[in-house]
């Protein structure tokens, strides 16, 4: 993985962390923040991003479903068994396989596309080893990592100092 | 999920509520930090009076060890079913246990679309519990098909003679149901002990617990809670609940199909699918109080498992007994209003025994389904009405006493629907009698001890709450409102 070149802050407050998110955003640059706990302030803060996993689990449900009608189906035609003139493929019962299998398809599928997607967002965002190595952010203290040229570093350390961040380090190739 | 501060946008910070935490959560008055030690400590080493817990599982579970082995040596022979009896103590304690694991799927992922705040301190354990509960009812079909090695010939593949399983079966759908239903609960809890993994991992990194860290840095799964992990998480997590809230009325109506889809008297109404949902929300939610309020005793969890939480889980419990109620009711009103002279028989057979001797007293024809039958009415209808009052669900002890009751009234209420309608079909001639044999009970003593075993480990090597989720309901750390702005 290439070198990461900028700056991160550890910061106590959730308000600071916020306000050194929008100005950083207002430079231009998106940056990665570290949280305990999911915050709608920082959701709101870094401009209420989206997620694809609603439309994998669209995807992957759809295709659990039509499996589910098709299997019994096929397998209905492929060796039939006639009772009382009944129809050979019915779609009632049929329906309880299509619903179980749509459940279980996009159970499946949204768990294993949010670890795909956990594995590309960590090459597309990447953090600082160092800050991977600092373990409060799953207790107490929140993070905000830039990732910016050499020529920016000084700006952007300076917004997160202005804003209160207890420890800012700073990360060159 | 509580929401203690919200954001608000005119005037550009967290505005913090007045009232400080939630009545449900108030541990919510913590801060991050705190929240992490207090629940770390429950993983500290345990008190000898948990081994011995322990070991009183466990030899329940070697029991039904014992047993399991000799009714697979002996064979299905040996244990009480028998023509015309096929369905005993191993389909009751299947429809038993599949009912307890509902509990869990409804505070999980229910309560989380319903925003109900008090469901963060308890849907952990009660999580969990639907997957022990789950494994323990898959056990028992197997077990009764007499050769539990060839129990992959439910699953449709592709075999030498290209025979299929029958779709048009409910016992088919059983199987999609209930693998389904165990995948998904699985899933959902693994899902769920992601971030607090990653809290564990770092905790023992920090605290220098190399060993520690090493075990729990793989099921982290490289997780650092970034914005971006956390923006898909809560929407994954979002969809495991909108799709479990289906399945979960589905597992139950479907198992509760096996049943109805039958032409025997006592099963076939279109009453049982409902009447099955509710009766096992009913009895989840007590095993789910049956086991919480010693837990809460014993780990000191009285800030997180308050008293309001108890009381909320009781008055579904109130309202889901009423429902089972009055199920009990128009089922009796229904045999009689079908005018079918084999309906009417059955519910004078479940109350009273054999249509001659209507007597109670000192009457032979009185046999384990009437005991089951009167069992279940007092245990699931009368014993919780004095849960109306505040001062008795305001009371732990005899809120326990009370789920306590309900669980053994529940698992009558099963042996109630699945033995009493096959001893007596339509033919006098092909009347039958069940009792159950010693290895039958032993299995069944068997899977609480597997239930209540798998629970007991689980109480001292997982976070047992939730830790993220309990942050997330809690104040946030603010500079301003510190400072008074």
């Amino acid at each position: 993985m290439k070198k990461f070149t900028g700056v991160w802050g550890i910061f106590e407050y959730l308000d600071e962390t916020t306000d050194s998110i929008e100005q950083v955003r207002k430079q231009g640059v998106q940056p990665t923040v570290l949280m305990p706990c999911p915050r709608h302030e920082i959701d709101h803060a870094l401009g209420n991003p989206s997620s694809i996993v609603p439309w994998i689990a669209l995807v992957f449900g759809a295709l659990g479903c039509l499996i589910g009608y098709s299997l019994p189906a096929w397998t209905a035609s492929d060796w039939v068994l006639p009772v009382s003139g009944k129809p050979i493929v019915a779609i009632p019962p049929f329906t309880i396989i299509g619903f179980e299998l749509t459940i279980l398809f996009t159970a499946i599928h949204t768990l294993l596309g949010l670890a795909i997607l956990g594995i590309i967002d960590s090459f597309r965002f990447p953090i600082p080893n160092s800050a991977k190595k600092y373990t409060r952010f799953q207790r107490d203290r929140f993070g905000v990592v830039v990732r910016c040229d050499e020529a920016r570093i000084d700006e952007f350390e300076a917004i997160m100092k202005k804003n209160g961040a207890e420890e800012v380090h700073v990360e060159k190739e | 999920m509580g929401i203690t501060a919200e954001y608000n946008e005119t005037a550009g910070k967290v505005v913090i509520d007045e009232q400080k935490g939630h009545p449900g959560i108030r541990a919510t008055t913590l801060g991050y930090g705190q929240i992490n030690d207090e629940m770390l400590a429950m993983l500290d080493k345990p008190r000898p009076s948990y081994y011995l817990l322990l070991l009183g599982f466990l030899m329940a579970l070697g029991l039904g060890a014992l047993s399991l082995a000799i009714q697979i040596d002996v064979g299905i022979g040996y244990s009480g079913i028998s023509h015309p009896i096929a369905w005993g103590f191993y389909i009751t304690n299947f429809v038993f246990w599949i009912g307890i694991g509902h509990a869990g799927t409804l505070i999980s992922a229910v309560f989380y679309l319903t925003r109900a705040p008090w469901r963060t301190a308890i849907y952990r354990s009660a999580e969990a519990m639907t997957v022990f509960a789950v494994m323990t009812a898959g056990l028992f079909p197997l077990l009764h098909t007499g050769r539990p090695w060839l129990a992959f010939w439910l699953i449709p593949y592709p075999n030498e003679r290209m025979l299929w399983v029958n779709f048009k079966s409910p016992l088919l759908w059983d199987v999609f149901a209930v693998t389904t239903y165990m995948s998904v609960s699985i899933m959902f809890f693994l899902l769920g002990l992601i971030p607090d993994m990653a809290i564990l991992r770092d905790e023992a990194t920090r605290k220098g617990k190399k060993l520690k860290a090493m075990i729990y840095a793989p099921m982290a799964l490289a997780w650092r809670g970034t914005n971006h992990q956390w923006v898909h998480y809560m929407r994954g997590y979002l969809i495991f609940a909108a799709i479990a809230t289906p399945l979960v009325f589905s597992v139950h109506s479907i198992v509760s199909w096996d049943f109805a889809m039958s032409s025997v008297p006592g099963w076939h109404t279109t009453i049982f699918a409902p009447y099955f949902v509710a009766g096992a929300i009913f009895s989840g939610l007590s095993m789910v109080l049956t086991v919480l309020i010693p837990m809460r005793a014993v780990f000191g969890l009285q800030d997180y498992i308050t008293n309001h939480v108890i009381q909320s889980v009781s008055k579904m419990i109130i309202f889901t007994s009423i429902i089972v109620g009055y199920a009990y009711a128009s089922e009796f009103f229904i045999g009689y209003y079908s005018g079918s002279p084999f309906e009417r028989a059955i519910f004078y057979y479940r109350p009273f025994g054999e249509m001659q001797s209507w007597t109670l007293l000192g009457d032979s024809q009185i046999n384990f389904p009437q005991i089951a039958f009167w069992l279940m009415v007092f245990c699931n209808v009368i014993a919780p009405i004095p849960l109306w009052r505040w001062k008795i669900r305001n009371n732990p002890l005899a809120v326990w006493i009370i789920a306590a009751l309900v669980n053994v009234g529940m698992w009558f209420e099963r042996f109630n629907i699945v033995g009493s309608s096959l001893q007596h079909e339509y033919d006098p001639s092909a009347w039958g009698e069940y009792w159950p044999t010693i290895v039958e009970v032993g299995i069944t003593i068997g899977s609480f001890g597997f239930f209540f075993t798998l629970f007991t480990l689980f109480a001292k090597s997982l976070p047992p709450m939730a830790i993220m989720e309990l942050k997330e309901a809690s104040i946030p750390p603010m500079k301003r409102t510190e400072k008074g702005n």
